[in-house]
């Protein structure tokens, strides 16, 4: 392994991560500055749910793809977000395999399921591509980051994918893009859309604490409902 | 070309002034809106406005909400200071702009919340829609009607201008109805009893164009023997606040009701049917008016079901014979959870009820609410998005769509009219009082 392989390996993700987590808390400290608006209003509804209760099916909404009309009504565009933030994990996750347990990647199915969820996840990111140029409605909210993210982490993904067996045999050409794509990455993405899943937890909490006290959340669909 | 340097430019008195009151709007459930939108158009056919307005970028929901979305990240989050136009972060400096957005929070949008629930990410787009039309308002920009509702409900005390006497000549004249229709001279409508069970506020809207619904439900208030009285002053208990964005006139309005209630030493409030009256009065009145109540508040819709229920009232559901459907009020459903009730006391007090698809808190806006009756400069607007609810309506086959708002009748009202519907429409508190067995 050449010293520029195992510094991109260590060094520059030790980097980018603490670079990461210093932006990030200074993210978390910005968004807990607001302070959080009290809510005085007894309980409406059937009494039936509370604002824990809210909160709880709120947070596990995005593992419940038939709670909302638009992810019950768009089967693949669910699956697409499972399978993108699938290759997610597995792409970071590789990034800390190859450096630390390398060992792993000699089995061919442990390479066979990280490829499957990057591959997988790179075609989604093609056919987001695709949909963010193409769709009249998503062109029109898309800013340039919206792309950029969209677009690097596409190219993240093919990279991670060709990753993935570790071998630096036939050159570290491929090894060394994944690796410096993800130093980049991880420093990008606290400037980026792709840091969503910090607020996550924030808004889906707040909203569904609220709708909880309303008795709204868990929403109530009617039993011939369920089939339309 | 992504670091803007826009800050030399000239920027007007308004847009200032909305730029800094977002700022003290602000708090972190707004944040967190404003904040989390990924852009990922999930929410977009959620909305009637695009489905009726198709290949219309302009009527998405995220559009929309960026609208707003720019000013608070080129001036609230320092992702938007750095690299403004990368994010999407842009300013506001001409009072043409702020019309714009107004054309966008008022006449694009009836807060009905169907996005909100609709967003993977928990973006309540409606509620910093509210926001906008507040931070709007106080610099003066709103539709002509935002402006005269706001003005009769801040002078006078009630949305449509009603007069006190007219308020108790109409009272009274609803008591004369009564004793004839209950035969019984002494039957009463009480003015400021003190020491009621319940305290009865309504719609002003039933004063100015629907009495009937008061004789209704001092009938119904007559057969279960209830101690009640209505209020000669706070008897409005809906609030233009909830539409204009303007908390403080829905703090003072909430507060008039809440007053009065405490004032006649009343155990419960009741309010009559009225999806935002119902928001505004029992959910976000308090948060507004910074106070706690102490006593009960409830829907009519709850009232007229435990009489029902506990053998108060009588009722014969032959009475109603036609067939009927339910159109849930966005503020009922998406943000108070009134769903249930409504069908239960409907099963009590008609044979023939057909469920609207979608339904609940996924029934479709009757494109009347969050003001919109109001704003007669966007009619054409709003009546061709109305397609999505005539459609809804007429899949039912039913001969009435029932609900429980005032401002869904007239809305509906609209729809039907518009597009040649042959329904009609009613509230519960008709067919409970049609139904009744005295
Ligand atoms: S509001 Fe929600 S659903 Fe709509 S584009 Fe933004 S994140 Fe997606
Ligand atoms: S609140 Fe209702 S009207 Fe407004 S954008 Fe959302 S779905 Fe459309």
């Amino acid at each position: 392994m050449s010293n520029l392989l195992h510094f991109s390996e260590h060094t520059l993700q030790e980097i980018a991560l603490v670079f990461m987590a210093t932006i990030y808390f200074l993210r978390v400290r910005w968004l807990l500055k607001w302070t959080a608006a009290k809510e005085r209003q007894p309980a409406t509804g059937m009494g039936d749910t509370n604002p824990k209760k809210g909160s709880r099916y709120s947070l596990a909404n995005i593992l419940m793809p038939w709670v909302m009309e638009s992810t019950r009504t768009k089967p693949l565009m669910y699956l697409q977000f499972v399978l993108f933030h699938l290759g997610v994990v597995a792409s970071i996750g590789l990034s800390f395999i190859i450096p630390y347990a390398p060992g792993l990647l000699k089995s061919t199915t442990v390479q066979g399921i990280l490829q499957f969820c990057i591959g997988a996840a790179f075609v989604v990111g093609i056919m987001r591509i695709i949909r963010r140029v193409s769709n009249v409605y998503v062109r029109a909210i898309s800013s340039p980051d919206d792309y950029f993210s969209l677009i690097l982490l596409t190219a993240w993904f093919g990279f991670a994918f060709y990753s993935v067996p570790n071998d630096a045999s036939q050159g570290e050409g491929i090894l060394l893009t994944y690796f410096f794509v993800t130093a980049f990455f991880l420093m990008y993405v606290p400037f980026s859309k792709i840091s969503h899943y910090l607020y996550y937890p924030m808004t889906r909490h707040y909203l569904g604490k609220t709708l909880g006290r309303r008795g709204v959340f868990p929403l109530r669909r009617s039993p011939a409902y369920g089939n339309k | 070309m992504f670091l803007m340097n826009d800050e030399n430019k000239k920027r007007s008195y308004k847009a200032q002034k909305v730029i800094d009151r977002l700022g003290k709007k602000l708090n972190r459930q707004m944040v967190g809106s404003l904040a989390a939108c990924v852009h990922c158009g999930m929410c977009t056919d959620s909305c009637h406005y695009v489905l009726a307005n198709p290949g219309d970028p302009t009527y998405a929901p995220a559009y929309k909400a960026d609208k707003i979305r720019k000013i608070f990240k080129r001036h609230y989050d320092w992702t938007g200071s750095v690299l403004p136009s990368w994010v999407g972060a842009k300013s506001v400096f001409t009072d043409e702009e702020l019309e714009e957005l107004k054309d966008t929070a008022f006449g694009k949008c009836t807060n009905c919340r169907r996005c909100t629930i609709n967003c993977p990410m928990g973006v309540d787009f409606a509620t910093f829609n509210r926001m906008t039309r507040g931070l709007l308002v106080h610099v003066g920009i709103m539709p002509e009607g935002v402006e005269y509702v706001s003005k009769e409900q801040w002078e006078i005390g009630n949305q449509m201008g009603v007069l006190k006497e007219q308020y108790l000549e109409t009272l009274e004249w609803q008591e004369e109805e009564l004793q004839g229709e209950v035969n019984n001279p002494k039957a009463k409508i009480p003015i400021d009893k003190m020491n009621a069970n319940i305290v009865y506020t309504i719609n002003p809207r039933e004063i100015k164009h629907d009495p009937r619904s008061i004789l209704d439900a001092a009938k119904i208030f007559y057969a279960a023997k209830e101690n009640w009285t209505m209020p000669s002053e706070g008897w409005d208990m809906t609030n233009f606040g909830l539409f204009s964005g303007d908390d403080d006139l829905g703090g003072a309005v909430a507060g008039r009701v809440y007053e009065k209630v405490e004032e006649l030493k009343g155990k419960k409030l009741v309010m009559s049917e009225c999806g935002h009256g119902y928001r505004s009065t029992r959910c976000e009145g308090p948060n507004w008016a910074k106070k706690d109540i102490k006593f009960e508040a409830e829907s009519s819709v709850i009232t007229m079901l435990n009489y029902i229920k506990e053998g108060k009232i009588h009722v014969d559901k032959s009475k109603n014979d036609s067939s009927y459907t339910f159109h849930d009020s966005c503020n009922n459903a998406r943000s108070c959870g009134l769903t249930e009730e409504p069908r239960e006391l409907l099963n009590y007090v008609v044979g023939d009820f057909r469920e609207m698809y979608p339904n609940r808190a996924e029934n479709f806006c009757c494109t009347g609410g969050g003001g919109a009756m109001s704003m007669s400069e966007y009619r054409p607007r709003r009546l061709q998005s109305a397609i999505v609810k005539a459609k809804q309506l007429e899949a039912t086959g039913t001969k009435y769509v029932v609900t429980s708002c005032h401002n869904c009748v007239d809305g509906l009202n609209d729809v039907i009219k518009h597009y040649n519907l042959d329904m009609k429409v009613t509230q519960l508190v008709n067919l409970v009082s049609n139904a009744l067995v005295i």
